[in-house]
């Protein structure tokens, strides 16, 4: 990729000769340089857990969140900028929150996404309001949640806006070898409890440092309980089982 | 207080005072009657379009077809009653577009609301009666008032009659005021000759009410519709 760049990639909004927008595939590999974030769906609910990178003793690990709850039923998990991740949840939140107020119900999963796909794809636009940004997003977003007709549902979704279904996706620094590792264990009959398992035993083996309670965050989304974040007790209890 | 003068008439820096008006409401009169059971709706208009002893149409239906489970009816001011519709199928579409799903009868309702409440300070003229299917297969009656503060009731009327046909429903499906009332749902079929009776017997007594009944059935199946006559004059 890099061999071939040019003057095209100055312009977000400018497609090189063979037809590819530079800043994109620059901000898709942003997310590379991201800490490892993974989603699970099951018929029972979704998991998701990623790794956050304490990089000092110093640090409160706890003001690092990459899990955030969007609604009842929806949460994610963001991988690249967090500072850019924030401007899409709270898109995603007031979307949220818009849907319910309109049609006294809950938003579904895939609309929450196709409205951050919106918000994704307006880089570039000078508007007057000053909403859009001047180049793409530098973040990959797992959307879970469960799905009124559908049942639990899983999204990924890109700088580019373009969002996609999967059973089980990795983003960030260890996906490739995470979603090489997905591939082998997963199956449709998986329980929560074994995603459960399954998710931190993938993201331990692609972490750099050692997986502790301080450092990864896990949650979990099923019909029964909305979004549920685990305490620090809660993920101890998980580790001890891999 | 004994002087019998009449009040000087306000005035401002000496002129009289000129009052213009805006009157942008017409009452075009129509009648709705809605009635709930346990898998189905039915919701009734009559057909005549009025103003004051003016009639404008004799085959007007107040009923619109939403959804193939979930029927609006909107009497008051045919013009607003025409517009909030015509708002509500570009909404209807949108929703199909954005979440690739038919609006349920519950999202309608309350789309509705936050429709007539967006125009608080100017509102539309329109009584509504929505007249739907649950997500449960249950049969749903949603009342409004203008400005968009809604509930559901298992029966309701409303427009130019409601007022006379309420006490009815009331009594006959409420089942109010009566020692031992047979407490057993209604069916389909007591609920379809109620409202045509109703109808009936609004057109004696409403100049507003003749000419024909329009009536909506919504099941699980889908809407059947039923057309009867009334007096013309």
């Amino acid at each position: 990729m890099f061999m071939t760049r040019s003057e095209y990639d100055r312009g977000v909004n400018t497609f090189s000769p063979e037809g590819r927008l530079f800043q994109v595939e620059y901000a898709i590999e942003a997310i590379k340089l991201g800490s490892t974030a993974i989603g699970i769906q099951t018929s029972e609910g979704c998991v998701l857990a990623v790794e956050k990178r304490v990089t000092s003793p110093l640090m409160e690990s706890t003001t690092i969140e990459k899990i955030v709850e969007i609604d009842k039923f929806i949460g994610c998990a963001v991988s690249g900028l967090m500072a850019d991740s924030r401007t899409m949840i709270d898109k995603a939140r007031v979307e949220a929150q818009n849907h319910w107020f309109n049609y006294d119900e809950s938003m579904r999963v895939e609309s929450c996404a196709q409205a951050v796909s919106n918000l994704a794809i307006k880089f570039g636009d000078n508007d007057d309001d000053g909403t859009a940004m001047s180049r793409p997003f530098g973040v990959a977003i797992l959307f879970a949640g469960i799905d009124e007709k559908k049942g639990p549902q899983l999204f990924h979704m890109d700088p580019s806006g373009t969002y996609v279904e999967f059973l089980a996706k990795a983003i960030g620094s260890g996906c490739e070898g995470a979603q090489q590792a997905l591939q082998e264990k997963y199956h449709k009959s998986m329980t929560l409890k074994e995603a459960l398992k399954e998710i931190l035993v993938i993201l331990k083996q692609v972490m750099e440092e050692k997986l502790g309670v301080d450092n990864v965050e896990v949650a979990t989304i099923t019909k029964e309980a909305g979004f549920h974040m685990f305490t620090k007790d809660q993920v101890r209890e998980v580790i001890q089982d891999i | 207080m004994m002087s019998h003068e009449p009040e000087p008439s306000p005035t401002t820096c000496g002129a009289p005072l000129l009052q213009r008006g805006f009157d942008p409401y017409r009452d075009n009169a129509g009648t709705l009657v809605g009635i709930a059971g346990e898998d189905f709706a039915v919701i009734g208009s009559d057909l005549r379009l009025s103003l004051g002893f003016s009639i404008f149409s004799r085959d007007q239906s107040k009923l619109f077809k939403l959804t193939d489970r979930a029927v609006l009816g909107s009497s008051g001011c045919w013009a607003d009653c025409v517009s909030l519709n015509k708002f509500l199928e570009i909404r209807l579409k949108t929703y199909g577009f954005e979440h690739n799903q038919p609006m349920s009868t519950k999202a309608i309702a309350q789309c509705c609301s936050t429709m007539l409440y967006s125009r608080r300070f100017f509102p539309y003229f329109a009584w509504n009666i929505l007249a739907g299917i649950d997500e449960d297969g249950k049969g749903a009656i949603y009342s409004y008032d203008p400005v968009g503060n809604f509930e559901r009731v298992p029966y309701q009327a409303a427009g130019n009659s409601g007022p006379q046909v309420l006490p009815f429903l009331d009594s006959i499906v409420g089942k109010k005021n009566q020692s031992n009332p047979d407490k057993a749902p209604i069916t389909k079929e007591r609920a379809i000759n109620l409202i045509k009776d109703i109808f009936i017997s609004a057109a004696e007594r409403d100049i507003t009410v003749g000419d024909g009944t329009h009536i909506i059935v919504i099941t699980k199946d889908g809407l059947e519709e039923i057309r009867l006559d009334l007096r013309k004059d």
